[in-house]
């Protein structure tokens, strides 16, 4: 052998084809083969030919070497020789290009079956994908289950357990003292305006008091977290998120160190956060002291996020916490009522933070099992009838002396073929699903997540599903085909036995997935008729173009007697804004209520515990109903003449009308909140009720006070503006406002009414996404499978239908007949999808809002939608055969 | 060594390329002299099978030589043509000539007019 080497900068021909070159030829041929080849790959080189499509030409050479005949010839054991003992790698070769081939004579089929995995694949991955970003890892945080948040509820007044605004300063210090907890943070959230060089953008800003970044456990990903000093002076530094930082401002790391405007102000910015790695959503971070002299033991705006120390389980954690709020109460009940029966819950923080999320995820898993199945019953269905439509070509082939292990090698390879195609489509479109859920996600006025990613782990695992299945359908009706007598097939020319049983199966099959489409369409429905239902829902005032946000004065700089001179002042200057068309201030708004308290009506008797009137208590500044549009029913709104030192006068919205002045006038009655020596109050009108727990919640009793009237009660409120176009446009000007009376006021929480409705809806929007792509996906899937059916029975029917025709059967006859037969598996499966899609509606009656389990439009639609695409996909098919020309179908065989 | 009665239609392709080209006949060239006289595209491998069962038949003799860089280092394998190849062409042609004997083919009609 003469040794083999190529000179200096001459290009080399491929050298896997080489490989294959040398396994399909013997060793005797394959050095003169190579080197024909070589030579001439040479030559077309040097009369210039592009080197691609040299290399495609010596791709085609090759190919064209591992024809059996040619095969047969190149073996050293002779011409001879029967050519049968081949390497694998040729039959591999070999089998793949008969699958090709094979796939290229029926496209119809093969992209069906394709289209079928793709969609599977990707809507499984997609959602999954959603589902690990939202519910199982959303954040990158070190040990989750031990980092844990403290929720609490009050149940004297409000009696609902919360995790988030509802700790104060004092209270905060209660829970740091536990020993359970190794590490602590408070926080707050709110809005600052930050401005980098040229760029200013508005960001959710969390406040930290405490240990940050050693209780969450993640470094920055840049410079470094706030030191102790910094966190107790106060000092102006700051730490943004990875995605801001790498979005919004360029990824430029000379931002660490540099100096950043903060609401005007100049901070240091120290470092950037971990990828991924948010709390709430807030993208800028600073610190916080917010020690308890400048704030009272009642004003709860904090939430606290802890880390269990060592050892310590969180039921002994929650032991700990009953503990402490039994001590508080007992030392503060009786000059704050509310603490009575205080309870503090522990919970995992990743659980506090996905409760709203939790039966959106759970109903998005039973969809994924859905579509999976659905997948693979198409793939079933379409193999099963391709398999026995090749019946005779595969008899020919066993006839002529194929043995039965190569045909099923051969069928096996063609169904991997399709399923690989199909994942590899499934991967492409789970990519796109993926953008644009991210899309999606994007127009949430706050995005809690970062963008999703595709999840590699279930990617494969779908992957691995849909070859499987591929596989193994692929396999069984192979398995029928070739053990059945082949060669009675070529004789009697009649379909092989067994074809009756495949029918019936293939009829199964689709009775399934029309069940399983049914349900999912269902689902589907329930969620958009829910979304429809919200947005007829009335919210009882205008809520469009209102701008919101916090104030919150400190108590060592506002003594209570200039805080509301303080208000009305930033309403007299907001007021007067370009703009502007109307301000109020108050301590709550609609939808997020949280200050109730109960109250006493003169003359009723005094009812037991528990059974008292109570009320949402608001105090607001008289323009608060005319800023928002609250109609007004009985009597008057209240007025700047309600001043303190005055009669108190109150307002009451209809239903407090209704459920504790049944049948009378509230008008004149006199009421009293608070303690039984506090001043009574005169119910001076009635307005109508606001959607003030939300769209979904029916509304709740509130009573209205003039904030002149409680003067220094109050030292956060907020500040409500309407205005006439975009509300943010305003919000510099406002800030301005604010700035000209104090320069060193924040304003914070900054956020449109609209935005804050659109957040309490966050769950059931993501569902009706996924549930209307899952649906979507499966009616094409079951429309698929439905077409591929009826093509396979109208095939192996020729001749009956020739026989009909011929004898004067109309052709409309026929195709009814077909359409028929077909459709009553789908009739079948409708009606069992009808009981699942009830049952599907009982297990989402948390997502559904004013929708039935059983809501008859719903299931009518979605009923209407499957019959009648499953007519179309039968009836086209079944047109077709009927136009077959009689005669020449009865000629065959 | 095998004689086969009678010689496939390549086979006779090839042979008679092989008879063309003399002592330079090997797959390249062989292939070449193919596409230049019957502007048919053969491939290679088509061509490599056919020239190995010829030897196997006894129609050709095979000999190595001719290794270049081009090539990468790998020899050529030519083919010539033995008496007994010779002899099996003949026959071919004199049997197709005894069947054209008296033809007059006419396209339309199927028979000799």
């Amino acid at each position: 052998m003469t040794g083999r080497h190529t000179s200096q900068g001459r290009a080399h021909p491929p050298r896997l084809a080489e490989w294959v070159v040398r396994r399909a030829a013997g060793a005797e041929l394959a050095d003169n083969l190579l080197g024909d080849l070589a030579e001439q790959y040479a030559e077309r080189l040097e009369a210039g030919a592009p080197r691609r499509d040299v290399q495609w030409w010596y791709w085609t050479e090759v190919f064209g070497l591992l024809r059996p005949s040619v095969i047969r010839g190149l073996r050293s054991d002779g011409p001879a020789a029967r050519g049968d003992r081949k390497g694998f790698p040729t039959m591999l070769f070999q089998d793949l290009r008969f699958a090709w081939r094979a796939i290229r004579a029926h496209p119809s089929f093969a992209v069906m079956a394709v289209a079928t995995i793709a969609l599977g694949i990707a809507g499984t991955t997609t959602v999954f994908s959603a589902m690990d970003g939202f519910v199982l890892r959303p954040f990158p945080f070190p040990d989750q289950e031990r980092l844990v948040t403290v929720g609490s509820a009050h149940p004297k007044v409000g009696g609902e357990l919360t995790y988030f605004e509802h700790l104060s300063p004092a209270e905060y210090l209660d829970i740091k003292a536990a020993g359970s907890i190794e590490k602590v943070v408070a926080w707050d959230l709110g809005n600052r305006q930050v401005t980098v060089g040229e760029t200013t953008e508005n960001l959710f800003t969390a406040f930290w008091w405490g240990d940050a970044f050693g209780t969450i456990g993640l470094p920055p990903h840049f410079g470094r977290g706030f030191s102790r000093d910094e966190m107790d002076r106060g000092d102006r530094v700051a730490v943004i998120s990875y995605r801001v930082w790498h979005d919004r401002f360029g990824a430029d790391s000379s931002l660490v160190g540099g100096k950043m405007l903060v609401n005007g102000d100049p901070y240091t910015v120290i470092g950037i956060m971990a990828p991924r790695a948010l709390v709430f959503g807030s993208d800028l971070w600073l610190p916080f002291p917010a020690r308890p002299e400048m704030f009272p033991r009642d004003r709860r705006m904090l939430q606290v996020l802890g880390r269990l120390a060592p050892g310590v389980s969180m039921e002994a954690f929650g032991s700990e916490l009953e503990v402490i709020a039994r001590r508080t109460e007992a030392e503060h009940q009786a000059a704050m009522p509310e603490y009575a029966g205080w309870r503090l819950t522990p919970s995992t923080w990743a659980d506090a933070n996905i409760q709203q999320l939790k039966p959106a995820a759970i109903a998005m898993m039973g969809a994924i099992v859905f579509v999976m199945l659905l997948v693979c019953t198409n793939v079933a269905t379409l193999l099963l009838g391709r398999s026995a439509a090749r019946a005779r070509e595969i008899a020919l082939r066993g006839a002529l002396g194929a043995s039965r292990g190569r045909l099923l090698r051969q069928l096996l390879t063609e169904s991997l073929l399709l399923s690989l195609l199909g994942a590899a489509g499934g991967v492409g479109l789970g990519y796109f699903g993926i953008q644009g859920i991210n899309r999606v996600l994007g127009t949430l006025p706050v995005s809690l997540f970062s963008d999703l990613t595709l999840n590699g782990p279930v990617l494969l695992a779908t992957v691995l599903v849909a070859v499987a299945a591929g596989l193994l359908f692929g396999t069984v009706p192979a398995l029928q085909v070739i053990r059945s007598d082949l060669r009675g097939t070529l004789n009697t020319g009649a379909a092989l036995g067994g074809t009756r049983s495949r029918l019936r199966v293939q009829r199964l099959l689709i009775g399934i997935e029309a069940a399983l489409a049914l349900t999912l369409l269902a689902g589907s429905g329930y969620l958009l008729r829910s979304l429809a239902a919200m947005r007829a829902i009335d919210p009882g005032f205008e809520p469009a173009r209102v701008l919101t946000l916090r104030l919150t004065l400190a108590r060592e700089r506002y003594q209570p007697a200039a805080i509301e001179p303080f208000f009305h002042e930033v309403r007299e200057r907001v007021g007067a804004l370009p703009g502007v068309s109307a301000v109020a201030s108050a301590s709550q708004f609609p939808p997020n209520l949280y200050g109730r308290g109960e109250f006493s009506i003169e003359g009723n008797v005094a009812e037991s515990e528990g059974a008292r009137p109570f009320a949402y208590l608001t105090t607001a500044s008289p323009e608060y109903f005319a800023t928002l549009a609250i109609p007004l029913r009985r009597g008057r709104l209240l007025s700047p003449d309600d001043r303190a030192g005055g009669p108190l006068a109150v307002v009451v919205n209809d239903v407090v009308a209704a459920r504790y002045f049944p049948g009378r006038d509230p008008v004149g009655q006199r009421v009293r909140v608070g303690k039984p020596d506090d001043p009574w109050a005169v119910i001076v009108g009635v307005v109508g009720a606001t959607r003030n727990r939300g769209l979904d919640q029916e509304p709740a009793p509130e009573m209205f006070i003039s904030s002149a009237q409680l003067p220094g009660s109050n030292n956060q409120m907020f500040l409500m503006v309407r205005t006439e176009a975009d509300p943010r446009a305003v919000l510099g000007t406002i800030r301005g406002a604010v700035k000209a009376i104090d320069p060193g006021q924040p304003i914070y929480a900054v956020r449109t009414i609209e935005e804050t409705y659109q957040q309490t809806q966050m769950a059931r929007r993501l569902s009706v996404v996924v549930f209307t792509l899952f649906g979507g996906v499966a009616l094409l899937i079951a429309v698929v499978g439905l077409y591929g059916v009826v093509s396979y029975a109208t095939a192996q029917r020729t001749r009956e239908i020739g026989v009909r025709v011929a004898l004067g059967a109309a052709r409309s006859a026929v195709t009814g007949l077909f359409v028929r037969q077909a459709m009553v598996p789908v009739l079948v499966g409708a009606g069992i999808g009808l009981i699942a899609a009830w049952a599907i509606g009982l297990m989402m009656a948390s997502l559904l809002f004013q929708v039935k389990p059983g809501d008859v439009i719903t299931l009518a639609g979605a009923a209407f939608l499957l019959i009648g695409a499953g007519i179309v996909a039968s009836f086209v098919p079944a047109f077709g055969a009927s136009r077959v020309d009689p005669v020449a179908t009865l000629r065959q065989d | 060594m095998t004689t086969s009665a009678s010689l496939g239609e390549f086979e006779h392709l090839v042979l008679l390329a092989a008879a063309h080209l003399g002592e330079d006949a090997y797959g390249v060239t062989v292939q070449r002299e193919i596409r230049a006289r019957t502007a048919r595209a053969v491939s290679l491998g088509a061509v490599y099978a056919t020239l190995a069962r010829l030897e196997g038949k006894g129609y050709l003799r095979s000999w190595e030589g001719g290794a270049s860089d081009k090539r990468g280092g790998r020899s050529k394998r030519f083919f010539v043509l033995r008496p007994a190849g010779i002899q099996a062409l003949r026959a071919a042609r004199q049997t197709l000539d005894r069947m054209w004997a008296g033809l007059e083919l006419d396209a339309r009609s199927g028979h000799s007019s």
